[in-house]
This record gives structure tokens, C-alpha cells and sequence, in this order.
């Protein structure tokens, strides 16, 4: 086991961890936190997003022990105009993806205010979401873009 | 009818809060103490007997916990998906079986303090099969000697379904014109999100699983069944699920597997499938062939249609039953025909199982009769959406469930697409590397699943003293928003606010029985079983209201939880109404019902634009209309995002879909992400969604009708129709892969 200490949404936590337990088992079964999800646990479908030091990765890509130090923020630390507009304009259905795809468009606003529909699509290309058919997304992302400029 | 307060309004779905917040609870979120993992030890071979299993050295391994093989389970043969008694699935399962039936199936499962032990464990368990010949194919199941079950003479899951209608014989000297092809599907499967997951825990002689499934009931039922215990001592916990897509009422032996680790452990089991098991021992679509003859009149009237369906149900037939009988017996209907006959087979083979899936059957059979109306046009020299219009269904026509069909939906629907889309246009015929084209596919889908179940919605309302009022449904929640519609259906049925009624569901202990969350009939079915119990509670609430305000309970309405008095100013709010006297309660309102429904059908139609890139094969769908006449619309956001999300699944499988069995050893090759192309945000174009209430139906609340399912059905033949008018080549299967385009493009230069 190994001793970490990290920043989890603002907080200072200390975990013990297994070597080879990933982020995302850390945050889901460790740090209590089952907002992140697990869609696949290879990399592919994006719905473990989180954010290390501002940028976004799959959590289940990244070994827990790696997060010593650094700061990481899970949906469950994000408040933004993108979960009302995702609320209300069909931006999630099931909610499984949505944890990974919210965090992937805070990271994507964050870096650009002001992204066309290309981009976004871009941006969340690595995020599948199997219910909306994306279009609803896109919208929710544009519509949380033009809040913020507000 | 505009006089609606809720119906028709978008309103905040009640679960979305905490589905953007990280909050929702997921059945694979739950963690209880002393929890045990569960994993499965999978075949690698495709059929064989299990000679010897041993499971001595995994059960010693430290960490481990319970050990399963089929020395170990009840042998109790059941259904695949637990529909009680119906035509629709078959009972053709064991919890563990000394055989095994296809490469992947679980022949062992392993509890442990963790899921990297149980994981180990599995290696330690010594398997020791006797192959048997794999029956890899449908040909090869039809032509061999052998039987993958024992329980039938040949490896058909049941008897042929025929269907007659007319004389298809005299129709076919009818016709001045005959089509005929054989249209062949691959194997989509529904990919939902969150892999299957259940948590079993015991206490004394009662089970409690939290389980991700569309038919909580059904799920109670099998496992009372299967481990012979009463209905009050299994309760089964549903609240949010990520996705089903129809594949998630099945039974996937897991239900069984971790209940008895439970109890054999005494200790809570928590059972996660891999993405690569949602694969393996999930359920795909049925792949198939469907052969196709139509006779036509010159004047593009369909004198007879003739048709063999042929499904490969895998290894067991889960969902055979009903998808051969849906989809065979729809190609009875979508555009009129007096003389039919048709045939629907489905097979067994040694290959992953085929379930339930959005669609049902329809999805392959509208396919091949969506195309070929296209070939039929071209040679009749007509427009093909003016054929389709011509021999659309209406009002009066025989639907396949044998009901008169209501209104002239489908009309509606490919007229508003033309206009939409200002079809037909004449257009250059294209030279260059890359092509566009354009094609429309129709469909119509029934709500609910009569008659091959005959069906109940039940709904319990019941009224609290501050005037809010709770449904009690035992409705699934898929992510479709259902709930949120029921609950918009109660409030405006009882006159209150949105905000003033919940839904409680998910809890087999609380809630009415329900069947579950498949045919595209929750909002129907559940929805009108909602509206009666309102209706009941509203009748016993304006009698009450009716004493205070001195009035007859004719001359009361309700609107926005005040009550008036009709043409005056007296009114009363419906709290005040229910709210204590002098400290004695008032009598409790509440009130049940049952709703048994037969049939309605939505409507669609989809246009289509397509570019193919004649060098590299690659098709780009750039945009599609998709028309949908789907009777009342109660939520316009959830409506339309479930015709977006059909029609993200419907390119999916037309495209680039297909879950990949080696033909040599049964072996799947593409069980993952990286490997199964879904379509993605890149790849989706712009949906313009346009949503029709021209055709209410009155067996639904208001007059609302199914809309799940219908969107997967038209796109394909749509997208396949539009690669036509692009490039001139006719594909009659999907998917349709760029190797399909480029080499079709060079057979075409050669001939």
C-alpha cells in the first residue's frame, strides 16, 4: 500500500492505495465518490472523466498513486452553467456519460470560451454517449457557452 | 386542445439534477460492508460437454470466498428473459449447464475479497471439454446432424411462424412487375453505457438485489421461481439505470450466479460485467437474411408479397420467439397489400446470444421491404417516395397486431418530409471522387407487445394532505425521461402543478407490478394506468371539494391546485381541500388501476442526405429529417432526443456496426470500443427532428402513442437508399462498409 496525498475537489484527502489501483477505482471504492463512472475501464468511452491539474483524462487510464500531490477535480466538484443547460435541453438521458462528458466541456470551455459546433463535436470526441444522438449535447455546451459570456 | 397546463411542456425531468451532478445512484455505485466481487470464468470453446471442472484450487486461493460450477446451482430450466408464460421467449436455460453452447458462455463464477482475487481465481479453475462440431452458421445449423439442444429434433428455437393474408398466388399473376432479393443483416448490438451490474445481499432468508434492468418484476419473479422461494422474500432495487435499448430485460444468468454466492459466502456479492462481458454475455440484435418478392400493377400498387425470414438466434433463444413473430408479421402492413405470405424462422447456433433490441425483428424486415420498394420504383419509373405515399397504410387498414389502424399517420409523415425537404429534386448525376445522394426510408412500430403478451399497466395515486400527489409505478426508469411524463400525465389529469407530483418506482416491495420497460410502451401503457388512477383520485377529491364550496361536483374544475366553481369566483385551493379539519385528518385519497392495452402504431418517416467518397468507400450521413407521428406529445425534448438517439444507433448498425463472430472458431473478434465503430459526436450530422400529433390514439394518456422504438427502423433503409441515388450501387445488406462501397464501384467499372 501506498500513502497519497492530493487535492479532490478542493479538499486535501489521504488515501492508501494499492499500487496498481487506478484513479478511478481510487475515487469510486477509496474516496467514496461514484459520481465518475466506469463505461469500460480501457480508455475508450470517456465516462471516467476527470480533471488532473485543469486537464482532462480518463481516470481509469491513470494509476491512483500518480494523483499524489496533484489536484483533482470529479463532477461532483463542478459547478457550471453546462449542468442546467445539459438538464434542460436533453443533454443527457440515461446520465451515464454525463458525469465524463460535463467534466470534458468544463475542460473545453475553459480553454475556449467561445468554441464553434466543430470543436465542440471535437472536443467530445472521445465521449460516447449512446442516447442522445450528440446533437442535444452540442446545443447544451454552446447554450452553457453563451451563459458564461453573460 | 391547446388547453393543456402540462402535457406538451418540456418540464425539468425530476431525475436530472443529480444525473449532472454526479449524484444519481447507479446499481454499481452501491457499496455495503464485507462486500464480496464476483467474476465469471468464460468457454473458449464454441461447443463442447464439460468433461471435468474442477474448482479445488481457486476455492483454496486466499481471498476467495464461493465457487460456482454447475455441480454447484440448482438445475432448474428457464426462460431467457423472464417474460411469464409468454409466446415471446423460451425456456431453454440453465443457471450453470454441463455443455456449453458458445465461445464466452460462464461455466464458473468466483466471489472474493476483490475483484483482482476473484479475477486470479478464475485461472485456478480446471475445465476439461469434450468439443462438440460448432455450428457457426445458419446454413451449417439447418444442413448438420447435430443438435445444440437436446429439447428439439432439429435447431430451429421454434416452429415456423406463417402468416397469410389474401392469395399471394393469384397477386403474384396479378402484377405486371416482380422484385425479388435477399437482404442479409449483420449483428449490432446496444452498447448502453453502464455494463450490466447487480448487488445481492441476505439477510436470513430474504434476498435484496440492486440490479441495472428494464423488468425489475420479472427479475423477481425467475429468481423466486428458479431458487423456490415466495414473492415476499425477494425484493429487487432499480433506480437509475444507464441504458437497456430492449437488451437489458433479459436474464444473464448473473441474477442467479450472485444471489447463490451471496448466500453461499453469507456475505453481500457485487457482480460487474467487463465492457468486454457486455459483449460476450450480453445480447445482440438477431442477424439474418430476409428474401423478398413483391408483385406490382403498373400503376405501382402491390398486388402480393411473399417473404422467408430467417433469424440466427445464438445459443439459446432468449427473445426468438417474439422477434421472429414481430418482425415477420410486419411486412403484412407499412404499405397495403391484400395477398400475403410470409415465413419467419429462427435458429439456433453456437454463437452469442441474440435478444431483445429497440426494434424488435422490424428493424431487419422494414430494411429489406424499404429497399426493395426503392428498386421497385426505379423500375416502374416513379419517385419512390410517391410509391411509398401511394401504398402507405390508413386509417381503417388491418395492422399487423390485426387492429384497424387509426388516422393517416404515415401519409403525414412522408408528405411532411417532402415538403421539408423539397423532394424530390432533380439533380445532376454525379461524376466526382465524392457524391452526394438522397433517400427516404418509413416505418411504423406498435406501443406495447400485444398480442404476443398480453399486457397490464398499473399505476396506485395517492393524494397527501398539502394537496401534492405521489404515483406508485413499478415502471423502469432507462434514461428515456418516462417518469417525468408520468408525472406530467398525473398533474394534469388531477388539475396541480407539475412541481406538486412524484413518482415513486423502482422498489418491488412498494410498488404496483409492472412487466417492465420494453415495446415502447411505458408512457403508453404506464401512462394511461397513471391517468385512470388520477381520474379516481380527482373524482374523490371534487367530492370533498364539492361539499366546501357548495356546489355540485359537475360544475368543478381544477387547474393549478385550485378548485372552481365553473363560470363563478368561488374556489378553494386543492390543499385547503385536503387538509386537516380541526385536527381530524381527512380520508385518505388514493386509488389504483389497471390498464390493459392492445396496440397503436407511431409512424416515421426519414429523409436523408448521404456523401460517399468514391475512393476510399468512406459514407458520411450530412443530414437527416427525420418525421415522426407519435399521437399527443407530453414532453418535446425527451420525444425528440429519443428520434436522436434511434437514429444515432440506426447509422450505427446501416454503417459501421457489426459485433464480429470468427467463422472458424466461434471466438468474437471485436468484443470492445476500439473495435465496434459506433457512431460518434464527429460522425452524427445535424437531426432535424419534426414531431406530428396528427394521429392520437386513444389507448394511450391524451391521446400519446410509443416513440422508442420506431426511430432506429426507417433511418437504415433511408441511408441505404441515399447510397444509391449517390453512387448507383444497390447494397441489400448492412452494414454497409467502405471495402462494400470500393468494391462494388470496381465490379461496376469491370461489368
Amino acid at each position: 500500500m501506498k500513502k497519497i496525498s492530493f487535492t479532490l475537489n478542493g479538499e486535501e484527502r489521504h488515501l492508501e492505495l494499492e499500487p496498481w489501483r487506478s484513479l478511478l477505482d481510487a475515487l469510486r471504492n477509496e474516496a467514496g465518490l461514484t459520481g465518475t463512472k466506469k463505461g469500460c475501464d480501457v480508455g475508450d468511452c470517456g465516462a471516467c472523466t476527470v480533471l488532473v491539474d485543469g486537464k482532462p483524462l480518463n481516470s481509469c487510464l491513470m494509476l491512483g498513486v500518480e494523483a499524489d500531490g496533484r489536484e483533482v477535480v470529479t463532477i461532483e466538484g463542478i459547478e457550471h452553467p453546462l449542468q442546467e443547460k445539459f438538464a434542460q435541453l436533453g443533454g443527457a438521458q440515461c446520465g451515464f456519460c454525463t458525469p465524463g462528458m460535463i467534466v470534458m466541456a468544463k475542460a473545453l470551455l475553459d480553454e475556449n470560451p467561445n468554441p464553434t459546433e466543430d470543436e465542440i463535436r471535437f472536443g467530445i470526441a472521445g465521449n460516447i454517449c449512446r442516447c442522445t444522438g450528440y446533437t442535444r449535447i452540442v446545443e447544451a455546451i454552446e447554450a452553457a457557452a453563451k451563459e458564461m459570456k453573460k | 386542445m391547446s388547453d393543456f397546463s402540462v402535457i406538451g411542456e418540456s418540464r425539468l425531468r425530476p431525475d436530472m439534477p443529480g444525473k449532472v451532478s454526479g449524484r444519481a445512484q447507479y446499481a454499481g455505485d452501491l457499496s455495503l460492508p464485507g462486500m464480496l466481487h464476483a467474476k465469471t470464468k468464460r468457454s473458449n470453446v464454441a461447443h463442447a460437454r464439460i468433461k471435468r471442472i474442477d474448482a479445488t484450487r481457486a476455492l483454496a486461493y486466499e481471498g476467495v470466498k464461493a465457487v460456482l460450477t454447475h455441480h454447484d446451482v440448482p438445475r432448474v430450466l428457464h426462460y431467457g428473459s423472464p417474460h411469464p408464460r409468454s409466446a415471446s421467449v423460451t425456456k431453454d436455460q440453465y443457471i450453470l449447464d454441463s455443455k456449453v453452447r458458445y465461445w464466452g458462455e460462464s461455466v464458473a463464477v468466483v466471489a472474493a475479497v476483490s475483484e483482482e482475487i476473484a479475477e486470479e481465481a478464475l485461472d485456478l479453475i480446471e475445465v476439461e471439454y469434450e468439443t462438440l462440431p460448432a455450428l457457426l452458421t445458419v446454413d451449417e445449423a439447418f444442413s448438420s446432424s447435430v443438435r445444440i439442444h437436446e429439447l428439439r429434433n432439429d435447431n430451429l428455437v421454434v416452429d415456423p411462424v406463417t402468416v397469410r393474408r389474401g392469395d399471394v398466388e393469384k397477386g403474384f399473376k396479378e402484377a405486371d412487375l416482380i422484385v425479388e432479393g435477399t437482404y442479409a443483416m449483420g449483428r449490432p448490438t446496444p452498447a448502453y453505457m453502464e455494463p450490466n451490474v447487480c448487488v445481492s445481499q441476505w439477510s436470513e432468508d430474504r434476498l435484496t438485489m440492486w440490479i441495472s434492468t428494464q423488468t425489475p418484476f420479472m427479475v423477481r419473479g425467475i429468481l423466486a421461481e428458479v431458487l423456490g422461494l415466495p414473492l415476499t422474500k425477494v425484493r429487487v432495487l432499480v433506480d437509475h439505470m444507464g441504458g437497456g435499448f430492449g437488451a437489458k430485460q433479459d436474464l444473464f444468468q448473473t441474477e442467479f450466479l450472485c444471489a447463490l454466492l451471496a448466500k453461499k459466502a453469507r456475505r453481500p456479492v457485487r457482480m460487474e460485467f467487463t465492457r468486454k462481458e457486455t459483449f460476450l454475455g450480453g445480447r445482440s440484435r438477431h442477424p439474418g437474411t430476409v428474401w423478398l418478392k413483391q408483385g406490382f400493377r403498373k400503376d405501382g400498387t402491390i398486388s402480393a408479397r411473399q417473404a422467408r425470414v430467417t433469424f440466427n438466434s445464438g445459443a439459446y433463444g432468449s427473445h426468438a420467439p417474439g422477434v421472429t413473430a414481430v418482425g415477420t408479421t410486419a411486412l403484412t402492413s407499412l404499405y397495403r397489400c391484400d395477398n400475403v405470405l410470409l415465413e419467419g424462422r429462427a435458429v439456433y447456433t453456437n454463437t452469442p446470444i441474440a435478444g431483445a433490441y429497440r426494434g424488435y425483428g422490424v428493424v431487419q424486415t422494414y430494411y429489406a421491404l424499404d429497399i426493395q420498394m426503392d428498386e421497385a420504383a426505379e423500375k416502374l419509373g416513379m419517385d419512390p417516395a410517391a410509391l411509398k405515399l401511394k401504398n402507405a397504410v390508413r386509417e381503417g387498414d388491418l395492422s399487423p397486431s390485426g387492429h384497424p389502424i387509426v388516422g393517416h399517420g404515415l401519409e403525414d409523415c412522408i408528405k411532411r418530409g417532402m415538403e421539408e425537404t423539397s423532394w424530390p429534386v432533380t439533380r445532376k448525376s454525379g461524376h466526382g471522387v465524392v457524391r452526394r445522394g438522397r433517400g427516404m426510408g418509413c416505418e411504423m412500430h406498435g406501443s406495447s407487445a400485444y398480442p404476443g403478451i398480453k399486457e397490464q399497466g398499473n399505476a396506485t395515486v395517492r393524494m397527501n394532505d398539502d394537496g401534492t400527489a405521489q404515483l406508485f409505478t413499478g415502471t423502469t426508469g432507462l434514461g428515456t425521461g418516462a417518469h417525468t411524463a408520468l408525472a406530467q400525465v398525473v398533474a394534469e389529469e388531477l388539475g396541480l402543478r407539475f412541481e406538486d407530483v412524484s413518482v415513486v418506482h423502482g422498489d418491488t416491495d412498494v410498488v404496483p407490478w409492472d412487466i417492465g420497460a420494453f415495446a415502447s410502451h411505458t408512457t403508453y401503457m404506464g401512462g394511461r394506468a397513471a391517468q385512470m388512477a388520477a381520474a379516481e383520485v380527482k373524482k374523490q377529491l371534487l367530492s370533498i371539494a364539492a361539499e366546501a364550496l357548495e356546489a355540485s361536483h359537475q360544475d368543478l374544475e381544477i387547474r393549478q391546485g385550485v378548485v372552481r366553481v365553473k363560470g363563478s369566483d368561488r374556489q378553494i385551493s386543492v390543499r385547503d381541500a385536503v387538509s386537516p379539519k380541526l385536527g381530524l385528518p381527512t380520508p385518505q385519497l388514493i386509488a389504483s388501476a389497471t390498464y390493459k392495452p392492445t396496440k397503436s402504431y407511431s409512424f416515421a418517416a426519414h429523409f436523408v442526405e448521404v456523401q460517399v467518397d468514391t475512393e476510399t468507400g468512406q459514407i458520411d450521413v450530412l443530414q437527416v429529417v427525420p418525421v415522426h407521428e407519435v399521437g399527443r406529445v407530453i414532453h418535446p425534448v425527451a420525444a425528440a432526443g429519443q428520434i436522436e438517439g434511434g437514429i444515432q444507433q440506426g447509422i450505427g448498425h446501416t454503417l459501421t456496426e457489426d459485433y464480429v463472430i470468427d467463422l472458424q472458431t466461434g471466438r468474437s473478434l471485436n468484443a470492445g470500443f476500439v473495435d465496434y465503430k459506433m457512431p460518434l459526436s464527429l460522425d452524427m450530422p445535424p437531426i432535424r427532428t419534426i414531431l406530428l400529433e396528427t394521429a392520437p390514439d386513444p389507448g394511450g394518456p391524451f391521446g400519446a402513442k410509443g416513440v422508442g422504438e420506431d426511430p432506429i427502423i426507417a433511418i437504415g433503409p433511408a441511408i441505404a437508399n441515399a447510397v444509391y441515388d449517390a453512387i448507383g450501387l444497390r447494397f441489400r445488406h448492412y452494414p454497409i462498409t467502405p471495402e462494400d462501397v470500393v468494391s462494388g464501384l470496381r465490379q461496376k467499372r469491370k461489368v
